[in-house]
C-alpha cells in the first residue's frame, strides 16, 4: 500500500505541484467527469438498460480506478480500455449473482449486443495463458515477474538478478511476441 | 541538433503500458513520449494487453478484487 500512495502522490505533485489536500477527491472527480458519461453508456447497453444497475456499476469501476491509481497509466485510450474491462467483469459478475437469486421483477431481457460471458472470459484466459506459454521463457518470465505478480521493473529486476534496463528491454519484446500472438489468434486487434 | 536516441528508451513503452516502470522514471518516459511517434504508436498497440493479461491473473491468483 506505501507504493501505491508514493505512486498517487508523485503523479499528483506533477500534475499540480502546490500542495492539494484533497488528492483523492479531486482523482475521483476527476474520473467521473472524464469518463463518467461514455461509461455509462456503454455499461447500459450491457445492463439491459436497468439504469440503476449501470449505475453502480461505473461508480464500482471508477473507485477501483481510484484504488489501483499506481497501476494506471493516465494516458487516455489506456485508461479508457482498463476501465471497459473491469466494467465488464463487474457486470458479469453481477449477473452471475443476479441468476443465482432472481429478482422479483423481470431480469433483464436477452441482449441483442454481443456480451461477453463468464465462459467467453475463461475461453480469453486459456487463449492468452497458452499465448504465455509459446513466449520464450526469458519473455514468458519477465512478464510474469512484473505484471502478473505486480511488481515495478526494480523489483522484477532485483529478483531476477539482472539490470532495470534489461528488464525493460526483455519486457518490449516480450510484449511484441505476446501481441503478434494474440493478434494471430483474433484476440487482440 | 538530432541526437541520436538511445533505442532503450523506447523499451520503456512496454513498462509504462503495463504501468510497471518506477515512479521516477514515469515522468522522463512521458517527457520522451511527447514528442516520440514510435511510442505513442506503440503505446496504442500495447493498450489492450493489460486487459487481456488481467484475465489470466483474475483466473489463476485472485490477488486483486
Ligand atoms: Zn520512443
Amino acid at each position: 500500500m506505501w507504493l501505491v500512495r508514493r505512486q498517487l502522490d508523485t503523479r499528483f505533485e506533477r500534475l499540480d505541484p502546490d500542495d492539494d489536500p484533497d488528492r483523492d477527491d479531486r482523482l475521483i472527480r476527476e474520473l467521473y467527469q472524464e469518463f463518467g458519461g461514455p461509461l455509462l453508456r456503454q455499461v447500459r447497453q450491457t445492463t439491459g438498460n436497468d439504469l440503476q444497475w449501470a449505475e453502480d456499476v461505473v461508480q464500482e469501476t471508477l473507485l477501483r480506478a481510484w484504488r489501483n491509481a499506481a497501476k494506471l497509466t493516465w494516458e487516455r485510450g489506456l485508461l479508457w480500455a482498463w476501465l471497459l474491462t473491469v466494467s465488464r467483469r463487474i457486470v458479469i459478475d453481477g449477473r452471475r449473482r443476479r441468476s443465482v437469486r432472481p429478482r422479483e421483477v423481470e431480469p433483464p431481457e436477452a441482449d441483442s449486443i454481443a456480451v461477453p460471458d463468464a465462459a467467453d472470459r475463461t475461453l480469453a484466459a486459456i487463449v492468452v495463458a497458452d499465448a504465455l506459454r509459446g513466449l520464450s521463457p526469458d519473455h514468458r518470465e519477465v512478464i510474469e515477474q512484473t505484471y502478473l505478480r505486480d511488481r515495478t521493473v526494480s523489483e522484477a529486476a532485483e529478483i531476477l538478478g539482472i539490470p532495470p534496463g534489461t528488464v525493460k528491454s526483455r519486457l518490449y519484446y516480450a510484449m511484441r511476441a505476446l501481441r503478434g500472438v494474440l493478434k494471430e489468434r483474433g484476440v487482440a486487434s | 541538433m538530432f541526437a541520436e536516441i538511445p533505442e532503450s528508451l523506447h523499451h520503456d513503452v512496454a513498462a509504462y503500458a503495463l504501468g510497471v516502470l518506477d515512479p521516477e522514471d514515469i515522468q522522463g518516459f512521458e517527457l520522451h513520449l511527447a514528442s516520440c511517434e514510435r511510442c505513442k504508436i506503440e503505446l496504442d498497440e500495447f493498450g489492450e494487453l493489460p486487459g487481456l493479461l488481467d484475465e489470466v491473473k483474475s483466473a489463476s491468483q485472485r490477488v486483486r478484487p
